[in-house]
């Protein structure tokens, strides 16, 4: 699907992670760990601007609109399928369409809120949600998450990661969970030290193989968030 | 052990405050504020009476009045926004920019003189008066706004979202609240623009409000005063954005005839009146002459030795004094303005005397003053002051009070300076330097007192008709406001958020 080869990726001229080589199969599942600012979230958009045409992105940041309805901040990821015209006049008087399609991915995500509260009235995690179900309606193949799932209990982030495999060919995700990186992926990739350290199928990993070349919490789930 | 000199504490804010109040003392030595004590307190009794006592029915098209000021203001608005909407899309074009900073240098009451050579006293001078400096705000401010807006969601739009759809879902509606905030902002401003209108003839508040105090017929003044404050200070009551629909076709139907434009009058004032002297009713090519030229060169040199310069320099010794008691006065009040320091009852009292202070014209004011103070600098650069730090402190307080506080706070002065004041500062700073661009313009009205800075000479030049000799100096206005907005934004990072405009 995608080979990375020796490529410099950073941001303003700045290099953070100098020749990377990977390259990604359609159809796998990969999770992106490793400390805080190494260049996680540089690489996934580095991926995301070259897989733009068939991916929708969750980034860290969710791009959510604070003065739109949770329902247009939903429909925002399905404006390209649509002309300007519906896009605009759907602002003024939501269709009803997708209305319906949206209620169903809301109720998916759990999201028992009714779709015209604006999002900036949600909490961090129905947010989250919020901007899970923009990727969600964007009905692309390849779904990129940076730490989608950070603000959910455990419990729901497990389940909306079944959804999101279930709906999405390839799944590649930052995360900080590495147990549920450990368990529910095909492919763990660990970037350290501004290189990618480890790339490796999940199945011949465990943690201990993970602490050998980043810190992990003690105990990470039961950790305060 | 490091040794840290004391003055390595001294901040970035800190010292721009320093250099701030050093410009500011030396303009205060050069600034002429000698006081002339007249004895005014006879003529102050009797305007006190007048507002002690005002008489709402002696001016005779007092309604009249009070709605050509709104509607000019509706009209000025509204043309505006047309003009400077599509204008903030192109503002990155720098010659849009350059267009927009010129236009919106030149007072409001100067556009109002160039256009009554033009329109006459004619509705449509007021309103394009109005409308046009404040199409090149909007255009400035809508493009700082739309600027602001995050830009993470406009990165993971879908690939291949049309523009206009990434636009409006993508940054328009990130600011749309800040931007009606705007509206609503510069609807108060147009008010007063609109009010200042009539000190130069436009049939509106601001022309019964000068003859009444001119000819002491305060009772009257004080009437239409309370009433402009009034107008102001209920503007969110009766100017609701769906208020607007009503309003606009009521303005429309009740806008006074506007007499026949006469083109002649136009294409004279641009192909004649405009041209200096020697150059008038000359054939174009004749212009070039070396003896026409050495005229032109001779005539530009003694206006801009015997007036722009010495206008210049009296403006800036103005602003920047006024700059300086600005800074002084907001600090001082704003502390009885926060609901960090102040019980409920004192910040209503405050926010009354606010709103007198930034209702006011300044113009008013310095007449006022004028009458205390005698004719120096002093009354003008107290009345700018007062009218600009009641501004700011309206615009700080509600910074401060939206600074969350530890729940150990205490309204105390002490933990005020520590907790609140330092995250407000640089904004504070940012803001009183965006007003000295403000303050420059306004030294405009001032001038029309009597107070020697360029608008003095420019009302001069209007007055004697020598029209030339008044768009030379305007030129020169406009780029002196250029040159010290430029200055300012390199000096200093402006805050993002410029609500603050007028």
């Amino acid at each position: 699907m995608l080979s990375l080869v020796d490529v410099d990726l950073g941001y303003n001229q700045q290099i953070i992670l100098p020749k990377v080589n990977l390259s990604f199969k359609a159809n796998e599942h990969v999770a992106i760990l490793g400390p805080s600012g190494v260049g996680k979230t540089t690489l996934l958009h580095h991926l995301y601007q070259q897989l733009a045409e068939q991916t929708c992105l969750c980034s860290q940041a969710q791009g959510l609109v604070d003065n739109l309805s949770m329902y247009h901040n939903v429909f925002i990821g399905g404006l390209a399928r649509y002309s300007r015209w519906y896009n605009l006049a759907n602002l003024l008087l939501p269709f009803n369409k997708p209305q319906q399609q949206i209620a169903a991915i809301c109720q998916q995500l759990e999201l028992t809120v009714p779709l015209q509260q604006k999002v900036s009235e949600l909490s961090g995690g129905q947010r989250q949600r919020v901007a899970l179900a923009r990727a969600l309606f964007q009905q692309q193949s390849v779904f990129m998450g940076d730490e989608p799932f950070s603000a959910l209990d455990p419990l729901m982030g497990l389940r909306l990661l079944n959804l999101i495999k279930q709906t999405h060919q390839s799944v590649i995700c930052v995360l900080h969970d590495a147990e549920l990186a450990l368990a529910n992926f095909d492919r763990i990739i660990v970037i350290s030290d501004g290189k990618v350290v480890l790339d490796d199928k999940a199945g011949q990993l465990s943690l201990a193989h993970l602490s050998q070349h980043y810190a992990l919490a003690d105990s990470p789930k039961h950790a305060v968030a | 052990m490091i040794a840290y000199s004391r003055y390595s504490f001294v901040g970035h804010w800190q010292k721009i405050t320093l250099l701030l109040l050093l410009m500011v003392s030396v303009c205060w030595f050069f600034a002429d504020t000698e006081v002339i004590a007249l004895d005014p307190w006879s003529e102050l009794g009797r305007m006190w009476q007048g507002f002690v006592h005002p008489d709402f029915f002696a001016t005779e098209y007092l309604l009249d009045a009070l709605w050509q000021t709104i509607s000019f203001a509706l009209f000025g608005i509204t043309i505006g926004l047309l003009l400077g909407f599509p204008l903030a899309l192109w503002y990155q074009h720098p010659l849009v920019a350059a267009m927009c900073a010129f236009i919106r240098a030149i007072h409001e009451i100067f556009w109002a003189l160039i256009f009554l050579q033009i329109f006459g006293l004619s509705a449509i001078t007021g309103i394009l008066a109005i409308a046009l400096p404040y199409a090149a705000t909007f255009a400035r401010v809508f493009a700082d706004i739309l600027q602001q807006a995050p830009m993470h969601t406009l990165f993971s739009l879908p690939k291949g979202t049309d523009k206009l759809s990434a636009f409006i879902y993508g940054r328009w509606m990130h600011m749309y609240p800040q931007i009606v905030d705007y509206i609503r902002y510069r609807f108060e401003c147009a008010l007063r623009s609109s009010a200042v209108l009539g000190f130069i003839g436009m049939p509106t508040l601001g022309f019964y409000l000068e003859s009444a105090f001119r000819q002491g017929h305060y009772q009257q003044g004080g009437a239409l005063l309370i009433l402009f404050v009034l107008l102001i200070g209920s503007i969110r009551f009766w100017a609701k954005p769906i208020m607007l629909w009503l309003y606009l076709p009521l303005a429309v139907y009740f806008l006074p005839p506007i007499p026949v434009i006469d083109s002649q009058l136009i294409w004279r004032f641009i192909s004649v009146d405009v041209l200096p002297p020697m150059l008038q009713g000359q054939p174009f090519l004749s212009w070039f002459d070396t003896d026409k030229l050495a005229q032109l060169v001779n005539w530009s040199y003694t206006l801009i030795s015997q007036q722009v310069f010495p206008g210049m320099v009296a403006t800036l010794v103005l602003a920047f004094c006024a700059l300086g008691l600005t800074h002084v006065l907001t600090l001082v009040l704003l502390p009885f303005n926060t609901r960090l320091m102040m019980p409920k009852v004192v910040i209503l009292i405050m926010r009354a005397v606010n709103l007198i202070l930034r209702s006011l014209p300044e113009y008013l004011l310095a007449f006022v003053f004028m009458m205390l103070l005698g004719p120096s600098m002093l009354p003008a650069i107290i009345a700018l002051a007062l009218h600009n730090s009641g501004l700011m402190v309206f615009l700080m307080s509600r910074q401060a009070d939206s600074v969350s506080v530890p729940l150990t706070y205490r309204p105390r002065i002490d933990q005020y300076s520590y907790l609140v004041l330092p995250a407000i500062y640089p904004h504070f700073m940012g803001l009183l330097f965006y007003r000295f661009e403000v303050i420059i313009r306004e030294t405009a009205i001032l001038g029309m007192l009597g107070v020697m800075t360029l608008g003095f000479y420019v009302d001069s030049n209007f007055s004697e008709i020598r029209f030339s000799g008044a768009l030379l100096l305007l030129v020169f206005t406009a780029g002196l406001n250029v040159v010290v907005d430029y200055l300012a934004r390199r000096l200093l990072h402006y805050p993002r958020n410029r609500l603050q405009a007028c």
